[in-house]
């Protein structure tokens, strides 16, 4: 029963996890195009790697990562260098979960970015313990993907409604406007989402209190404190 | 499983995939049957539809130019068979061609097209060994359709449309 558990904690952590992580780095950027249903890639823009440093810093801080644990000049090389590589690949999906809920271009685009920017620089200076954190990110995340799938492609869409003509009044001059995408586009933002959630929630220490993250480290018995939480 | 090998499975695993995805955001794929394309050419194994190929010569041969374009096209999604380059440039060639003048649009389309075929050549050097051809040589063809695009006083002269059609 042990070495059952042991094993699948092991492949969760140097198989599912980086898979789950690069998915979201592969869809985050995949877009459709509204009139040829064609794929579009888009790469991660600059603000998103910002925006993706800023949440890898928050991460380190709350103890959803824990650097001297991850990479130890004990452990063995192989396993420094898996960790690496999912670290890696957690930096880049999160870019990449920024970039699916950023509107592309415009001002829109910008104001965004401001407001993530705005957000993860705020928390750098708040007390988060890492399922604080994570249900902060949900809720960053899902906003954003409400704002964006759901609202603004209304206003990109071809039928101009209400929102769109009061937008347009209210941003008369500034350009709003930004490339149409096809619904799908939607539906693979919502997966890259969730499974970046989930991959956070492979990550992060367990709900039942004590600190040992449910499939990490399972190797290493030393127990690790969360930093004391404290209500904002 | 020991330890080390999930260790080793999961590194490789995660470098194939982390490689193929900056591959897919380097090619930019359209649709999944250009992923597929794409694959095959990385992975060496890319050969046009020599069916759609012989069917494109026939039309050709019958001087239907855009339908063997499109055969063509069919044949080589992925633009990367020199060889089908070279006619597709031809099939321009032909269409383009005119005695008194030649479309620009279409001898531009055709100067594009063997381009890709001479890039794609080993060396940069393409021979095609076809009867029904009077130019054979990519680079030949290059030069007839760069000319045709250029003005020059020799544009009027009416002995011009004595000129004859390769």
């Amino acid at each position: 029963m042990k070495d059952y558990a042991e094993r699948n904690r092991l492949v969760l952590h140097f198989i599912v996890l980086p898979s789950l992580l690069l998915t979201v780095v592969l869809l985050g950027g995949l877009r459709v195009d509204a009139d040829t249903r064609q794929f579009v890639f888009l790469p991660p823009p600059l603000v998103t790697l910002l925006l993706a440093a800023l949440l890898s810093s928050l991460f380190l801080r709350a103890g959803t990562i824990d650097l001297h644990r991850w990479l130890a000049i004990d452990q063995p090389l192989l396993t420094n260098l898996a960790r690496l590589l999912t670290l890696l690949a957690l930096f880049f999906a999160s870019a990449q979960a920024f970039n699916s809920v950023l509107p592309e271009s415009g001002l829109l685009h910008w104001m965004f970015s401001f407001f993530f920017l705005w957000t993860l620089w705020t928390n750098q200076f708040s007390a988060f313990d890492a399922r604080r954190l994570l249900r902060s990110l949900i809720v960053l995340f899902a906003t954003a993907f409400v704002l964006k799938h759901l609202l603004v492609s209304s206003l990109y869409g071809g039928d101009k409604g209400w929102l769109s003509r009061l937008a347009g009044s209210l941003l008369q001059g500034a350009s709003i406007s930004g490339p149409g995408f096809a619904p799908s586009t939607g539906y693979i933002s919502f997966v890259a989402l969730a499974l970046y959630v989930c991959a956070l929630l492979m990550m992060s220490p367990s709900a039942e209190g004590h600190t040992k993250s449910p499939m990490l480290n399972a190797d290493l018995d030393v127990p690790k404190e969360l930093p004391a939480t404290s209500e904002q | 499983m020991p330890r080390k090998l999930i260790e080793v499975i999961g590194l490789i695993w995660t470098i194939v995939y982390a490689v193929a995805i900056i591959w897919v955001y380097a090619t930019e794929p359209r649709t999944l049957r250009e992923v597929a394309t794409n694959t095959q050419i990385a992975a060496g194994v890319y050969e046009i539809n020599q069916e759609k190929f012989n069917n494109g010569l026939e039309l050709f041969r019958r001087d239907q130019f855009r339908a063997a374009r499109d055969e063509w096209a069919g044949a080589d999604p992925a633009q990367k068979d020199a060889r089908t380059q070279f006619y597709i440039a031809y099939a321009f060639y032909r269409e383009g061609w005119g005695r008194t003048y030649s479309d620009d649009a279409l001898f531009k389309e055709g100067t594009a097209a063997v381009t890709r075929s001479i890039s794609l050549a080993p060396n940069g050097s393409l021979s095609v060994d076809d009867p029904n051809l009077q130019i054979h040589t990519a680079a030949e063809l290059k030069v007839e359709l760069e000319e045709g695009t250029e003005r020059s006083w020799s544009d009027l002269n009416p002995l011009g449309v004595f000129r004859k059609r390769k």
